[in-house]
């Protein structure tokens, strides 16, 4: 059995440069499969660029493997097996939903049109509405539900919630879950709402100038990592353990955040607590604008 | 949509356990109810199904659940015997420690702790 793909994504050195940017700058990274991965990094950091790469949307240099297939020479085998949500989520304006089902009916042969019906039961999506007549959380609703009842393997999500109000994003991630999400399906999904989709995912990675800076499943990030709320008769103390980060609260008290440090030591100092991925990624980022 | 605030102490897969165990004790979930699915659970708690599995995993290993095959996971019959003493032991090894320093450092008396309102209650 060697044709086994363990890893849903693979990528060595990937590098992909714009005009006067390295937008990928030897980017090295494995996805593999029923995880739900999260993209996360600050603006221009090379997330989209990444994600067109693994779609084949763009040309670049460097090994990628996509389901044990090149997207730059396999794209069309690929795309029976990946499926996209762009942030820009357009559809035709005068489309209705039910020529959107019948459409992508034609189009893909793993898409299961009476599924797909069933997903928007319940929603305001009748069928003859058109695409004109929708608010953007229904867009992204209608894209959902046509994606969803697509049989792939790997779907790849680009800000999909961006300009959705809270309750179509917490509907957004229930229907995954709920409706879509198994074992054998591999999510990756970039955003910038990161205290949203925290504990939805499995596993992240930070990117940072094309670079992965962190990459590591969801459960080791708390064995790794520890926010400590220090006493100011212990800074010097705690100093000596080399946080990566620390700022100063009221009341003569700092938060330090360590990485890899000693639990035993750490629980000297003060209080310790898990950081939210929010905190980790403000710290890893420090000096990304400057 | 159920509002569900997780603390950053303890890893999220056993505050979810946690819970299950809290309704067993107040008991909201009986020896033979059903648990809801591990999808269920992930998709209203918005959480990734593999941490719900991990809690359930958890919840069997401790004989509070059940599989029951091509069916889901059910309470034991056994479960809030068990569950009684294993809190007792958790309670009296990880809770009473805390408390019986802030009593001791408050320093209030067994008489007052047995009797708080016969010293503030009766003006």
């Amino acid at each position: 059995m060697s044709a086994v793909i363990n890893n849903v994504v693979s990528a060595r050195g990937l590098r992909k440069g714009y005009k006067n940017k390295l937008a990928l700058n030897g980017t090295d990274f494995d996805i593999p499969v029923g995880r739900i991965v999260g993209l996360i990094g600050p603006n221009g950091a090379g997330k989209t660029t990444a994600l067109k790469a693994i779609l084949g949307l763009i040309p670049f240099d460097g090994q990628l493997a996509v389901l044990g297939k090149d997207p730059r020479t396999q794209r069309d085998e690929l795309m029976n097996d990946v499926c996209f949500i762009a942030d820009v989520a357009v559809l035709p304006r005068w489309m209705k939903v039910k020529e959107a089902i019948e459409f992508v009916a034609g189009v893909h042969p793993r898409f299961d049109a009476a599924k797909c019906r069933r997903f928007l039961e319940g929603t305001q999506l009748t069928p003859g509405l058109r695409v004109r007549e929708m608010s953007k959380g229904m867009i992204v609703q209608l894209h959902l539900a046509l994606v969803m009842a697509i049989d792939a393997k790997l779907l790849v999500l680009d800000e999909p919630t961006l300009g959705l109000d809270i309750l179509y994003r917490k509907q957004f991630y229930q229907r995954l879950l709920e409706d879509y999400f198994d074992e054998e399906k591999t999510i990756l999904v970039t955003t910038h709402q990161v205290e949203e989709i925290e504990h939805i995912l499995t596993d992240v990675m930070f990117i940072r100038d094309g670079k992965i800076v962190l990459n590591a499943p969801m459960d080791e990030l708390g064995n790794r990592y520890a926010e400590v709320l220090v006493n100011a008769d212990k800074l010097d103390a705690a100093r000596g353990l080399k946080p990566i980060d620390e700022r100063a609260l009221p009341f003569g008290k700092t938060v330090m955040l360590f990485d890899g440090a000693n639990p035993g030591q750490l629980a000297l100092l003060g209080e310790t607590r898990t950081p939210g991925l929010a905190d980790l990624f403000v710290a890893t980022m420090k000096g990304t604008y400057a | 949509m159920t509002a569900v605030e997780w603390s950053d102490g303890a890893p999220i897969y056993r505050q979810l356990k946690e819970r299950v165990v809290a309704m067993l004790l107040d008991g909201v979930l009986k020896p033979g109810d059903a648990l809801p699915s591990v999808r269920q659970v992930a998709a209203e708690y918005q959480l990734n199904p593999i941490t719900v599995s991990r809690a359930y995993q958890e919840l069997a290993d401790d004989q509070l659940v059940e599989k029951r095959r091509g069916l889901g996971m059910y309470v034991t019959e056994g479960a809030p015997s068990r569950l009684k003493t294993s809190e007792r032991d958790r309670f009296l090894r990880e809770e009473w420690p805390l408390v019986l320093e802030r009593i001791q450092r408050l320093g209030l008396d067994l008489q007052e702790l047995l009797d708080p309102k016969g010293k503030w209650g009766a003006k």
